[in-house]
């Protein structure tokens, strides 16, 4: 490959002829340059990642016993219970997205264009949300609302004498408040920072010609903010029907089945792995597609310019009914935040869950999950080392593939930038089965390990570092990299001494995105875990599948313990100028 | 009809006890039908002047009217889409999702006009702005030009009586600046309608208007023609910031009838019009523009003055002249008069092109910079 084929700026061969006049070294040195090794392992390793993994899933379930089949995906479109399985995958999904709309919008107008007061607590509201582990949630309202044994259904059945106030918590409505819960916060952060980004002028522009304040909303506003609008709720879509946590543990018991928990009941002995695939891939259409139509229909029709100087919406005075609308972000608030945490505090310390539970408060759950329970400690230690590094690979990973994305010529770029993307679509046990059937055909024993674990998250999460490093890319002028170059700075130099210091800050935000969904990850984890390589989450889930409610409360406040002690140490070292990086990035990736 | 009659108009913004004034007690009368400017540097009030007239802002005190008709004042203010006033915005606020078409349509839609008139109006419009054939493109197909032109349709298609302009032709390139101006004019002309234009460039200021409204910190300093704004600056500031003007320290000898006899720090001895009371013996400064000064190649070279610097510009030679005294000159001449760096020359005057002000303090002067 020349240099020009390459597409590197003319800089690089006049920086070296500056320092070398006589010419550089022998042929081997101008193949073996470190940027292209590095550059060459990159792209690598994004296909041993993604790239192979998919194709396995697809011959995977298309090839059996060597020959060409289709019985699979014929099953898979026929058989009763799997269409069953995607039928309430999409009827979670629509209602979902539906919900996340009614909370989030609402909440996102009221921050972005009124004087509500309290809108910090608006943006913690989401902002906790969103971080909350979607599957703990999920168990404090097992809690609550368990049909029989849930401490408000006894509540009422017991005490008022009228079970028929009480809410079956397994049940659609109850999958849909649990995952809604989760996933409004993808439409807020869209939708707030669209109508915060709508310039002014648009609407005084409606308003001079005759405009009223409804009319400008209904004519101007709505229309321009309304593709991030819908955006939000496709990627409360696809990310609530790819929560595995939620399906089983309200799912299951209320004998509503998702394609989730459908492919995962396919690996009980004997493991059906061609239907998996099959039924996985089918998964990941549904998925695809939602994406697609967001990037290619919505991005493009998106009129919303970030950071323009006019925008600052003036905010409507909403005099007495801004009293209403904060009510209703406080009982929000109250739902998704006050009551599962202060539910899971509770049963945490009761000695044992009931009506009376404040009459035996005790620590003894602490002790025995952080130290007679003998699987805590591994799962911690685990669960930390692999969120670190597959936050670390995730985001250096895709620093060096943005680069080559925006700062080269090279062929194919585009193709690496979709490749990234891909895992977006992916929901965590579909990434799971095509790692499963990869590793299993190649000659290394990685099945059961913590190295499968890592790869399953550095390729799920790759999206997030590729994004995060695309966004800070763009802000930084090529013309700082090409003067430490002229100056006679090599590539690897310029990277760690220019680009990589100037990217910090969107990287620091960009391995915090990673991070968080880590350590709570359980889609992917409960397929790919064994007891040596067991993760907190799936500890948690395991004890909660074995009935143990109380120490499973201590051991999920253990977990949101530590995701919070680590997000403020790493906020501490990153520096003070990163959180507000978090909203531009955030919506584009999830938990599941 | 629809002068506009503003009075004692104050808007800070911030908290009351550290209040920025960036509006101290306007008055300004704009009669009917003409193009006024308000004229100023960043921050002069000159924006904040045009949201009050627009009705985006309450003022603090003062009230707008507008053909008789209060609109503004603290206790109240008629909301923008209640005015009947167009307006033009510097990033011209083309709504995106919209077609041509369908950004001018918007206002006569919202004056239950359809079907055939709306599509004569419409198209009438267009052919005013010279955009005939457009109709259907959105604005990210357009150019900077052809979006300027489709904010200024869409602000005349409803007939207002008054059309705001806020730095419309600040995004454009000169040429295209250019030629948009003198559209802008005829425009006016043709349409009849009183434009108010905020600007900060006072080339363009001079070109469109009828009435110039200077302003700076927040206050009006002068208001007036251009010819007169040019000529007759009222005051240090406003001699400033319209063109280019060299200050000459002087002392005041004597009055004599409307004129005052001034001695210069470089020797000159002149008669300048006076306009407000000036005492003899005031310290003074004179403002002299380079384009009042000439030249002439000097016979004596012993204590005239040299030509220290010169510029070719094309249409005019600019020369930075030292006199003899040390104080420095800027001089425009036509450009087929040439001198050398090095020459000695004469330098005379015109005084009846000059202006006196008050010399201030330095303190007070820097302040006004």
């Amino acid at each position: 490959m020349t240099d020009a084929a390459m597409g590197r700026p003319a800089a690089t061969t006049k920086a070296i002829s500056v320092r070398k006049p006589s010419g550089g070294g022998g042929g081997w040195q101008r193949i073996f340059t470190i940027e292209r090794i590095v550059m060459g392992a990159a792209i690598l390793a994004l296909f041993v990642l993604v790239v192979f993994p998919l194709c396995f899933l697809l011959v995977g379930s298309v090839w059996s016993e060597g020959r060409f089949t289709l019985e699979y995906f014929a099953e898979a479109l026929s058989g009763r219970l799997y269409l069953q399985a995607l039928l309430n995958s999409l009827i979670l999904g629509a209602w979902t997205g539906l919900f996340s709309l009614l909370l989030g919008l609402p909440m996102a107008w009221a921050v972005a264009r009124t004087n509500v007061p309290g809108k910090g607590l608006i943006a913690l509201t989401a902002n906790l949300s969103y971080l909350s582990p979607p599957f703990l949630t999920a168990i404090a309202f097992v809690n609550l609302f368990g049909n029989n044994a849930g401490l408000i259904n006894v509540f009422f059945r017991d005490v008022v004498g009228a079970p028929w106030l009480g809410f079956n918590i397994f049940s659609m409505p109850g999958l849909v408040l649990v995952t809604v819960l989760h996933t409004f916060p993808y439409v807020f952060l869209l939708a707030s920072s669209a109508l915060q980004s709508v310039d002014a002028s648009y609407e005084e522009a409606a308003q001079i010609l005759g405009a009223g304040k409804l009319r400008t909303a209904l004519s101007i506003t709505t229309p321009l903010v309304m593709p991030a609008i819908l955006s939000g709720v496709l990627l409360a879509f696809v990310n609530a029907i790819a929560l595995f946590g939620s399906q089983a543990i309200i799912g299951l018991p209320g004998r509503i089945v998702t394609l989730p928990t459908r492919i995962y009941s396919l690996f009980d002995y004997p493991a059906q792995y061609a239907l998996a695939s099959a039924l996985s891939l089918l998964f990941v259409v549904i998925t695809v597609a939602a994406l697609y139509i967001q990037r290619a229909y919505l991005a493009k029709r998106s009129f919303v310019t970030l950071g323009g100087k006019g925008a600052r919406p003036q905010l409507m005075d909403l005099g007495f009914w801004k009293w209403p609308l904060l009510g209703f972000c406080v009982v929000v608030f109250f739902v998704s935040i006050v009551l599962p945490y202060a539910t899971l505090i509770a049963v945490s310390l009761s000695k044992s869950w009931g009506l009376n539970f404040w009459q035996g408060l005790t620590l003894e759950h602490y002790r025995f999950v952080l130290f007679d329970y003998d699987v805590t400690q591994r799962a911690i230690v685990n669960s930390l080392g692999l969120a670190m590094a597959a936050a670390t690979i995730a985001v250096l990973l895709g620093a060096i593939i943005g680069w080559i994305d925006i700062r080269t010529h090279i062929p194919g770029r585009k193709f690496l930038d979709y490749a990234a993307l891909v895992p977006l679509g992916l929901p965590g046990i579909v990434m799971a089965v095509a790692l499963i059937q990869f590793w299993l055909s190649m000659p290394v024993a990685l099945y059961g390990t913590l190295t499968i674990l890592l790869l399953a998250y550095v390729g799920r999460y790759i999206p997030l570092g590729v994004r995060a490093a695309n966004t800070s890319l763009r802000q930084i002028d090529p013309t700082l990299e090409e003067s430490a170059r002229i100056l006679g700075a090599s590539w690897a130099r310029t990277l760690k001494e220019i680009t990589l210091p100037l990217m910090r800050p969107g990287l620091f935000a960009g391995w915090l995105l990673v991070f968080v969904p880590v350590i709570q990850e359980l889609s992917a984890s409960i397929l790919l875990f064994s007891s040596s390589s067991m993760t907190l989450a799936v500890a948690i889930y395991n004890l909660y599948e074995t009935g143990y409610t109380e120490p499973v409360a201590a051991l999920a406040m253990t977990n949101m313990a530590i995701i919070v002690v680590v997000i403020a140490i790493a906020r501490r070292i990153g520096g003070g100028a990163i959180g507000r990086k978090e909203g531009d990035v955030a919506p584009q990736g999830g938990a599941a | 009809m629809a002068g506009i009659s503003i009075a004692g108009i104050s808007k800070g913004y911030g908290p009351q006890h550290a209040r920025m004034m960036a509006l101290k007690h306007l008055d300004l009368e704009i009669a009917d039908g003409q193009f006024v400017t308000l004229l100023g540097p960043s921050g002069c009030g000159k924006t904040t002047t045009l949201r009050l007239i627009a009705g985006y802002v309450t003022p603090d005190t003062g009230s707008i009217h507008a053909g008789g008709r209060l609109l503004s004042s603290p206790s109240g203010v008629v909301s923008p889409e209640g005015r009947g006033m167009g307006m033009v915005f510097q990033n011209y606020a083309v709504w995106p999702h919209k077609t041509v078409y369908e950004n001018i349509a918007f206002g006569l839609k919202l004056r239950k006009i359809s079907g055939a008139q709306l599509r004569a109006k419409v198209e009438e419009a267009l052919q005013l702005v010279n955009l005939g054939g457009l109709e259907s493109r959105f604005p990210n197909e357009l150019s900077g030009g052809q979006q300027q032109r489709v904010a200024l349709a869409r602000s005349l298609v409803v007939e207002p009586d008054i059309l705001l302009l806020d730095e419309p032709l600040s995004n454009l390139d000169a040429k295209l600046r250019e030629r948009m101006r003198s559209e802008l004019k005829q425009l006016q002309r043709r349409t009849g309608v009183t434009f108010i234009y905020v600007t900060h460039d006072q080339a363009e200021a001079l070109a469109l208007s009828d009435q110039i409204a200077v302003m700076h910190g927040g206050e009006l300093q002068q208001y007036g023609s251009p010819f007169d704004v040019y000529t007759r600056p009222a005051n240090r500031i406003v001699a400033d910031f319209m063109g280019l003007v060299n200050f000459v320290p002087g002392r005041i000898a004597a009055i004599e009838g409307g004129a005052a006899r001034v001695e210069a720090e470089t020797g000159h001895v002149m008669a300048v019009p006076v306009t407000e009371g000036l005492a003899g013996g005031t310290p003074v400064e004179i403002a002299v523009r380079p384009e009042n000064i000439t030249l002439a190649a000097a016979v004596d070279a012993g204590d005239a003055a040299r030509v220290r610097e010169r510029v070719f510009l094309g249409n005019i030679c600019e020369y930075t002249v030292a006199l003899p005294s040390g104080t420095a000159l800027r001089v425009q001449t036509h450009p087929l008069q040439q001198f050398a760096e090095g020459d000695a020359v004469v330098v005379s005057i015109d005084p009846g092109q000059c202006s006196v002000f008050p010399r201030e303090p330095a303190a007070e002067a820097k302040a006004a910079a």
